[in-house]
């Protein structure tokens, strides 16, 4: 750092590195020009406005959807603006905190701080072997001063002041050879260099966060899996909804736990301002650890993962998933199990799912629509009252034709493409629980009831701990550098009349928190203190000086 | 546990007594400007010398003296005498309640006004907390009563600590202007939380991010008073017109305002830090991640990485001064976009401003 000289005087502090500013580069060839970047790099203009780039370009990703956290969204948004949406895409605005700019950011500001905090941990190594400078000749130039007088002769003085600066902790520097100059009963004293390993050790925690995120990234993984009440899965890439492994992950290394839903319960709020606002979810879960491992119970809330084997499962999520009966115009049963619906935005979980039937002859059959927990009629449109299924009604526009699953690209099993299909009635399916509808062109839907589902998290983040500990270190840097202050006080003492006047200064290079002129204050009047007593008047700190200054 | 609609009122009661007592405290602020004492030359005296001490002593140390000038490690001028029978002790400042005493009758009465308003507003607050079994910062409402309570906390002990009641009709006329907006626009009765607002680290978290929140306030309010000073000391300067020396002439000097406003960041910007910390181990309860730049993640580190620059600029040659405040006040900004836009209109996970 060639200009991060605070204000203030210089003599505190590790000396600036002879380096006034950077010398135009030219005629010094490639390490001139290597060399010139890197103290521009680690100039603290340079973290300053590398800082600044950090922050506003973390701006587009809180305001575009972004491919990691809202995947749907970034969906949406092409269909919505199918013009810019491919050229943001290329500009990787929809995954700003993964694009190579922001990670060409945050790169060079750690480059900018290792190459400022490096060069700082050896000085502060330096100067905590080094002793405190010698006293300056004027203590009364420096930014505190002090001045009384006592009977003690000058070199029992600067001992006495000695004894009780190093008794409040401060290290000592002492003249080489007193006595021998009249002027050289004095102590220097230091204190605070705790303050700048505050600093650093914040600094190099930061880096030690950004490595323990890359751990994660690559040594992590998290999926996803949505759960049906009764239902068991194991923890295999197969099982799994959705999979991200970190880049060194293989299928192998996902713990071998299965877990079943048994019962999940969620309670709402039912007046009030905030009626239909969830109050509690309780996920009933029975796991094993490993296969044929003893078989436990956990009761898995919101705010409350179970860990397992290295991993953590969490409740992210839960819906209704109605039961619904198919059977086709030969009269077989061609369907028959609960469905996942997913609440849409209309809220109070009116739900929207599919149900595909292959199975279903002479035509395949498809259904989109919505189950509705709580039914009412507001002028003829169907809606939810209340989140839970107070009133349950199922509501379905029925399609026949080819549901296209043998061909083209995968399909969601959320979504149905209608393409190769025909609806089979203007008006949909109404049906409460219980309740069975013929469908046009033969056959019969019934929704026989419903169950709920949970969609569950798994993650395992090894740098997760590691980060942690960086942060927290980070913390205990930062309020080190906050409250400590690197300070220096001087004592001199002079011959005067029959016993010796005392010079106090005292200087702090950064006083964050503040109050060094009341230490200062306080640390002279207790020297002075020390002295009475030495001197043997402790009930009368001041000597006669009269008779000194006219001695003089 | 049902909401306790006894303490919800009496918590609204404290709300209105606080808003009331703190407009009459900005009132008497104001009528120390206008009617007040002008500030004794001693004291005036008293606060240069603490500036400049070198100055102050020099005098002293310039008197002709016995110790002979030997080779003096540190060089400096001619060598210090003995005093000419004075001593020079620093001066310990008189005990805050005297300093106020002395400071006239307008402003013993806005303090003791401030005082008083903290006590109700703060009283608002806890029992805001009691009737709904929780800490009250769960919803936009308790959150900005509760920051405004932290930062009013907090400047009540930077004036007394500081002697800095001048700045008082500014501080606390932010706060009773927030806190009546807060109260007109985004009232809310005292309810329960969604479930995943009950947790053990919501307390923490949001604590202290309303605390830090509360700081930065006051941090901000006095980089606009530092930013108008700035501005007047350069038209004086330029030879412009510049109004309201009246008020400059009351106001704490500029380097003064200066180290407030860098000790209040300093005292704000780790709350914040461990803040975000609690966040992320409260995400990583909830959500299955520690950081995921859920859009109210990501404005709480613009906010931070904000706060990191004023820090750095006021250490960079250049950039001290105005620009340094300009950062801190665009991390206030962004502070302030998280929580009034962000929260309220960006979907993401922590959409529970209740303001709907």
């Amino acid at each position: 750092m060639t200009d991060v000289r605070a204000p203030g005087p210089d003599i505190l502090g590790p000396p600036a590195p002879a380096a006034p500013g950077p010398p135009a580069p030219g005629g010094f060839g490639l390490a001139g020009w290597l060399k010139w970047a890197w103290r521009q790099l680690t100039s603290m203009r340079i973290a300053l406005v590398l800082l600044f780039l950090l922050a506003l370009a973390s701006v587009p990703g809180s305001m575009l959807p972004q491919q990691g956290a809202d995947p749907a969204g970034v969906q949406q948004y092409f269909t919505a603006h199918p013009a810019l949406a491919p050229v943001l895409n290329r500009l990787g605005l929809f995954n700003v905190f993964a694009a190579p700019w922001f990670a060409a950011i945050y790169l060079l500001l750690f480059a900018s701080l290792v190459g400022c905090v490096v060069p700082r941990t050896f000085r502060l190594a330096g100067s905590a072997r080094a002793l405190p400078p010698r006293a300056p000749r004027n203590l009364a130039k420096l930014p505190r001063s002090a001045e009384y007088a006592t009977v003690l002769p000058p070199g029992q003085a600067a001992e006495v002041a000695a004894g009780f600066l190093s008794g409040r902790g401060f290290r000592l520097r002492r003249p080489e050879a007193p006595g021998g100059d009249p002027a050289g009963h004095w102590v220097s004293a230091e204190k605070g260099y705790l303050r700048e390993a505050g600093n650093l050790l914040f600094h190099l925690a930061l880096l030690g966060v950004l490595v323990s995120v890359a751990l994660g990234g690559l040594f992590g993984y998290k999926a996803d899996r949505l759960l049906v009440q009764g239902d068991t899965f194991a923890d295999t890439v197969s099982a799994l909804d959705e999979f991200h492994p970190g880049r060194l992950v293989t299928a192998a290394d996902l713990a071998p736990f299965t877990i079943t839903l048994n019962d999940f319960t969620a309670s709402y709020i039912d007046s009030g301002p905030q009626a239909g606002q969830p109050s509690a979810f309780h996920a009933r879960l029975s796991y094993t650890a490993r296969p044929g491992g003893p078989v436990r119970g956990y009761d898995l809330q919101v705010n409350r993962p179970l860990s397992v084997d290295g991993a953590k499962v969490y409740l992210i999520g839960h819906g209704y998933a109605p039961v619904l009966r198919v059977t086709d115009a030969r009269g077989r049963v061609v369907y028959d199990q609960p469905t996942p619906f997913i609440a849409g935005s209309s809220g109070n979980f009116l739900s929207e799912g599919v149900v595909k039937v292959p199975d279903a002859r002479p035509q395949q059959l498809g259904f989109t629509g919505v189950f509705v927990p709580t039914a009412v009629d507001v002028g003829g449109m169907l809606q939810s009252a209340f989140p839970a299924p107070d009133n349950p009604v199922v509501s379905l526009i029925a399609y026949a034709g080819n549901l296209g699953m043998n061909s083209g690209p995968p399909q969601s099993v959320y979504q149905l493409d209608t393409a190769g299909m025909h609806r089979l009635s203007a008006a949909p399916l109404l049906m409460r629980q219980g309740q069975t509808v013929r469908l046009p062109g033969g056959g019969t839907i019934a929704f026989a009831g419903y169950t709920q589902w949970v969609s569950l998290a798994i993650t395992d983040d090894p740098g997760q701990l590691p980060a942690l500990v960086c942060a927290i270190a980070a913390l205990g840097g930062l309020l080190l550098s906050f409250l400590v202050r690197r300070r220096r006080v001087f004592v001199r003492a002079r011959a005067a009349g029959h016993g010796s006047t005392v010079q106090v200064g005292g200087l702090t290079r950064t006083d964050a928190s503040g109050g060094f002129e009341a230490e200062f204050a306080s640390l002279a009047a207790g020297l002075r203190s020390a002295h009475a007593r030495a001197a043997g008047r402790p009930d009368a700190p001041v000597p006669d000086y009269s008779q000194t200054a006219e001695g003089e | 546990m049902p909401v306790n609609l006894a303490l919800g009122h009496a918590s609204n009661d404290f709300m209105i007594a606080a808003l009331v007592i703190y407009s009459l405290s900005v009132v008497a602020f104001a009528g120390d400007f206008a009617f007040g004492r002008p500030r004794r030359a001693g004291a005036a005296a008293r606060a240069r010398q603490a500036r400049e001490p070198s100055a102050a002593l020099a005098g002293v140390a310039a008197a002709p003296g016995t110790a002979a000038s030997g080779a003096g490690p540190a060089g400096g001028l001619a060598g210090g005498a003995p005093p000419a029978g004075t001593d020079s002790m620093p001066e310990l400042e008189p005990p805050a309640l005297r300093a106020i005493r002395q400071a006239g009758s307008w402003v013993t009465a806005a303090m003791a006004l401030s005082a008083a308003a903290v006590a109700a507003h703060a009283a608002a607050v806890v029992t805001r907390g009691l009737a709904v079994h929780r800490a009250p910062w769960g919803n936009m409402y308790e959150f900005v009563t509760a920051l405004t309570c932290f930062a009013a906390i907090f400047f009540l002990f930077v004036m007394v600590r500081y002697r800095a009641w001048a700045l008082g009709v500014f501080v606390m006329g932010a706060v009773v202007l927030t806190l009546g907006l807060a109260e007109t626009l985004i009232y809310t009765a005292a309810d329960q939380l969604v479930p995943a607002l009950q947790s053990y680290w919501l307390d923490i978290h949001v604590t202290a991010m309303t605390l830090a929140t509360g700081i930065f306030f006051v941090a901000a309010v006095l980089g606009v008073v530092y930013l108008a000073l700035d501005r007047h000391a350069r038209r004086v300067a330029a030879g412009r017109a510049a109004p309201g020396n009246g008020i400059v002439r009351r106001l704490p000097g500029i380097e003064q305002l200066d180290r407030l406003t860098y000790r209040a960041v300093v005292f704000g910007f780790p709350v914040w830090t461990f803040g975000v910390i609690a966040g992320a181990i409260w995400a990583d309860e909830a959500w299955g991640r520690y950081w995921g730049w859920d859009p109210v993640e990501t404005w709480a580190f613009i906010t931070w990485v904000l706060y990191a620059a004023f820090l750095h600029a006021r250490a960079t040659a250049g950039w001290r001064g105005r620009r340094a405040h300009y950062i801190q006040l665009l991390g206030f900004a962004s502070l302030m976009f998280n929580i009034l836009v962000v929260q309220v209109f960006i979907t993401g996970l922590h959409s529970y401003a209740g303001v709907s």
